[in-house]
């Protein structure tokens, strides 16, 4: 089974962490919200499939490019 | 003409080996390339050999090969010919969908691609494929897989060579004239690695090609700094990091898919229009989605790419360094079947601030298409320039102040579409105010010198720290200068030329692209070389 890895593309922090593990997400879903620059940025599946692992938890600091979660599908 | 004339003629394909012996066997050795045991470790690297890369880019039975008998003899005591080595290039005429360019590449399996002393060039900076292109002026492809000049080159000649002597000034004077898109195949460097970034269009194959001005031997020797190949020169460095090359490619064949598809949004040369296709995507399309996309509250971001996507043609958009300068985007799409580059902020990254990467990757986006007269739609979403230590060292504000720069140069016809914020002078880098240029603007549009928030507190301090309760007072200022940020109070003042319905984008932009077709006509040629940049 194909699996996506779906990265930070911002330093920042986890607001909000919107779904959990096992959840089935279609594209475009948003998976968790992080806080960067006094911005939201929706962190959105980009593609369909299971919600497998999140890798960061709530007001983690994130770095650019760091593992957010991976999506199975 | 009679008849008769014609009907004792064959096709090329029926043409029999024997009536020419030598030139068929020079030909078949030619083919042979370094050998069955180098071209096994070639596919064993996971590589194509240069033939079958230009076999799979090419139209089928398209490539007529120049310089096809270039390469090294043997002779037996007799003087008679018993082997051929081919020269490490292979070069020619092909069509890319219907038309012709000049390609050629190193065939690594002989010597590793490396230069074999013809008193011509066939191809690399200086060489025939590229005077090709120039004369005939049709793009030039340049498949990489080499490591440019040997010392072993010294001893043939004797003497070692003035740099520049095979110089770069054809590979410059083409990105005035005619399209030039190379993929790095192999690992590159020096002159090779040098004609992949002297490209409108660079692509590279993630973990099997590697680019950098010098290799690990090199890197060790002068600074005592190990490191691996693909860490020093991967695509993770060159291409996401440091924007050398331009797109990270899944495997060759994905590489040889993008450069044929950024060919096809491109014009043969510089005196002509770039090529319109069919079109079955509605011009008059207004997509409900684009309604709701920009979210109420003026923090949260929203997914641009995907906006861009439902205004320009149906999967016409091809996005040219997606991993490199991410705050903006950068896409050759099509609206209405003609080609069009889409530069696009995006709120994901760093709420669209322009850094000092985003920047560069603009500016080579704006003189990509001013060069080749394709208009250019700019979907602002821009808060300003980067702040912060960091973007200070890195020269943002610098790199930000050329992009204004060749913003204001632009001849192509530049609309602009402002979504959300349009600020500073990141802000007046997405428009060319000149002459008769739209700037059109959604409802959710905002803009100015900088916003009423924070704004306020710089330019009222005094007033607002002797108030009794400083943030009291400043929320009210703020609230006394909200409305003023509205956009409909600058429509008002014709200082924007219209705000549009969301949905309306495409249908507008569709008919003032059609628009742009006389007036880019008349702009065709080379474009003016201009001062001094900052």
């Amino acid at each position: 089974m194909p699996q996506t890895e779906i990265n930070s593309p911002v330093t920042g922090t986890v607001w909000k962490i919107e779904r959990t593990i096992g959840d089935r997400v279609e594209e475009g879903d948003v998976i968790m919200i992080l806080e960067s620059m006094k911005m939201e940025i929706p962190i959105e599946a980009t593609t369909a499939g299971t919600l497998q692992a999140i890798s960061v938890e709530h007001q983690d600091s994130v770095n650019e490019d760091q593992l957010l979660c991976v999506v199975t599908s | 003409m009679s008849d008769s004339s014609t009907a004792s003629t064959i096709t090329a394909d029926e043409i029999q080996d024997e009536v020419f012996p030598e030139l068929a066997f020079r030909q078949a050795e030619s083919k042979k390339m370094g050998g069955a045991q180098a071209i096994a470790r070639q596919h064993a690297a996971g590589r194509m050999t240069i033939r079958e890369r230009i076999e799979k880019l090419v139209d089928s039975n398209s490539f007529r090969e120049i310089g096809t008998l270039a390469g090294t003899g043997s002779y037996d005591e007799n003087n008679a010919l018993v082997s051929v080595t081919p020269a490490p290039y292979v070069a020619g005429l092909a069509k890319i969908d219907g038309r012709p360019v000049a390609l050629g590449g190193e065939d690594f399996t002989v010597r590793g691609g490396t230069t074999f002393g013809s008193s011509r060039r066939k191809g690399g900076q200086g060489g025939f494929i590229e005077d090709l292109a120039f004369h005939y002026r049709i793009p030039l492809v340049n498949l990489i897989d080499g490591a440019g000049g040997s010392v072993t080159s010294l001893k043939r000649r004797g003497h070692s060579v003035f740099p520049g002597v095979h110089g770069f000034e054809r590979s410059v004077e083409l990105l005035g004239q005619v399209p030039v898109v190379s993929a790095v195949l192999g690992t590159a460097a020096g002159g090779p690695a040098g004609r992949a970034i002297l490209s409108h269009f660079s692509v590279m194959v993630n973990q099997s090609s590697q680019i950098f001005a010098a290799g690990p031997p090199v890197v060790k020797r002068s600074l005592g700094q190990v490191i691996d190949k693909n860490d020093l020169g991967g695509a993770k460095v060159a291409v996401d990091t440091a924007g050398t090359i331009h797109n990270c490619a899944a495997s060759e064949a994905d590489a040889i898919d993008q450069m044929r598809r950024f060919l096809s949004y491109m014009p043969s040369n510089v005196w002509e229009l770039p090529p319109v296709v069919e079109n079955t995507d509605p011009v008059d399309r207004c997509d409900p989605l684009l309604a709701g996309i920009v979210p109420e509250k003026r923090t949260q971001a929203y997914n641009m790419l995907r906006l861009v996507r439902l205004v320009c043609d149906k999967d016409s958009c091809f996005e040219i360094q997606p991993t490199y300068g991410k705050s903006v985007i950068t896409l050759l799409a099509r609206l209405g079947g003609r080609p069009v580059g889409i530069i696009a902020n995006n709120p994901m990254v760093y709420g669209g601030a322009m850094d000092v990467h985003s920047a560069r990757k603009q500016i080579h986006f704006m003189e990509l298409c001013d060069t080749f007269h394709i208009p250019l739609v700019f979907f602002v979403d821009v808060p300003g320039f980067m702040v912060g230590l960091k973007a200070e060292q890195e020269g943002t504000l610098r790199e930000g102040m050329r992009a204004v720069c060749v913003a204001g140069k632009l001849r192509v016809p530049t609309i602009t579409v402002v979504i959300r914020k349009c600020y500073g002078m990141a802000g007046m880098a997405t428009c060319n105010k000149n002459d008769i240029d739209l700037k059109l603007a959604w409802p959710s549009a905002e803009w100015g010198s900088l916003p009423v928030e924070g704004g306020v507190a710089a330019a009222f301090r005094k007033e607002i720290m002797s108030a009794p309760d400083p943030a009291v007072r400043e929320k009210e200022i703020e609230a006394q200068l909200k409305p003023f940020a509205s956009p409909y109070r600058t429509a008002e003042a014709f200082a924007v030329e219209e705000i549009i319905d969301p949905r309306q984008t495409r249908p507008v932009l569709c008919e003032f692209i059609a628009l742009a077709e006389q007036r880019l006509r008349a702009d065709l040629g080379l474009k003016p070389r201009y001062g001094v940049q900052p």
